[in-house]
């Protein structure tokens, strides 16, 4: 009896693909919206990275929570779990480091790009600010679908990673957007 | 164990790996840069590409996930041989990569309708399927390496595969992308 059918695996996978299908084309058409807005600025590169990284804190904290969860580390609860806090204080930490260092490369990336030291400095800006407002958006959904596909008996394997990178897709093209051209200026 | 937890090995664990994939991910920026332009020409190519990124990492991060599975269970054999278990899921990756991408040209084809665009249907679909079978044959077939030669060095595949998976994936998408505009015209 094989364990892998190709009919079930495609069967299982499509719905959540579809679903996340949705979620992007909702990130894909603020972008679309936004493209006359961004001409001229280098933010259009910044999504990438910003979904990339977002979607890999998450997949990281989401793995750990499964194993966590199955190996019966962590309850699916938000008081009183010491792992759960330490998971969470860590990612906070990575997210900050990192968001702050790829803000430094895109400073000398704008710079030598012709941004000035002003527009420079406005994209490092740019990406800090919407990388620090995507933390928390990571980490309840990160949290919140591990804990809830956990109860409800489903893997949180095959769940949290697609819906997550999903969900911060749509948030990162949103909140990159919205701050580059109306709270920065640029 | 597990039961250790610290935040310095979780930190420092995970900075190496997203400063690798960061660094790709900046490839991919560039390339959607350089692709600035091509939006204008194609109606909604810009609504597709999110979407198209997002499906390439959760297609081959579940690939990933599965092959970990499989490999700390023994179904799968650390061995480069096109065994049944291994051929059934590269088939439904590969079907998958299809079946998904058409929806995600049609579904990107109906919102630009609804938007009120002038889109080509078979253009959108075109670009869709060509990019996300040619970037799907390659990236199944990178995950399967990546996570046999993991295992092999006493890693655990699911630390390293999806993240890295999806970076690349990334990477090559926008790339796959690229071409497939330039194919389809």
């Amino acid at each position: 009896m094989p364990v892998y059918r190709v009919r079930r695996i495609v069967v299982e996978s499509y719905p959540i693909l579809f679903i996340c299908a949705l979620i992007g084309l909702f990130a894909g058409l603020t972008l679309e919206k936004s493209m006359v807005k961004i001409e001229g600025t280098l933010v259009l590169m910044m999504v990438p990275l910003l979904n990339g990284i977002g979607g890999n804190l998450g997949s990281i904290l989401g793995a750990r929570l499964s194993s966590a969860l199955h190996l019966g580390i962590v309850e699916p609860r938000l008081r009183k779990e010491r792992v759960l806090k330490v998971n969470v204080n860590a990612s906070v930490l990575t997210s900050v480091l990192i968001f702050s260092f790829i803000a430094a490369i895109f400073f000398a990336i704008a710079y030598m790009w012709g941004a000035g030291f002003i527009g420079a400095a406005k994209h490092a800006l740019t990406f800090i600010i919407a990388g620090m407002l995507l933390t928390p958006v990571i980490i309840a959904s990160t949290v919140a679908s591990a804990f809830i596909s956990f109860k409800k008996g489903l893997d949180p394997d095959n769940i949290v990673i697609p819906l997550v990178t999903s969900i911060i897709d749509v948030s990162a093209a949103i909140w990159l957007l919205i701050i580059a051209v109306d709270l920065v200026g640029l | 164990m597990v039961k250790e937890v610290n935040i310095r090995a979780i930190v420092v664990q995970g900075l190496s790996v997203l400063l690798l994939c960061a660094i790709i991910e900046l490839g991919a920026g560039f390339t959607l840069k350089e692709m600035e332009r091509r939006f204008a020409l194609i109606p909604g190519l810009a609504i597709m590409t999110l979407p198209l990124l997002d499906l390439r990492g959760d297609i081959n991060g579940a690939l990933a996930s599965r092959l970990g599975t499989a490999l700390h269970t023994g179904v799968i054999e650390p061995k480069l041989k096109l065994t049944a278990e291994l051929k059934a899921n590269l088939v439904a990756t590969l079907i998958l990569s299809l079946i998904a991408s058409a929806t995600i040209g049609g579904l990107s084809w109906l919102t630009g309708v609804v938007m009120g665009l002038t889109v080509n249907i078979l253009r959108l679909i075109g670009v869709a399927v060509m990019a996300g079978f040619i970037s799907g044959l390659i990236l199944a077939g990178l995950t399967i390496l990546v996570a046999v030669f993991a295992y092999l060095h006493g890693w655990d595949p699911d630390n390293i595969t999806s993240p890295m998976m999806a970076t690349i994936g990334d990477f090559l998408m926008v790339i796959c992308i690229y071409l497939a505009v330039l194919a389809v015209g």
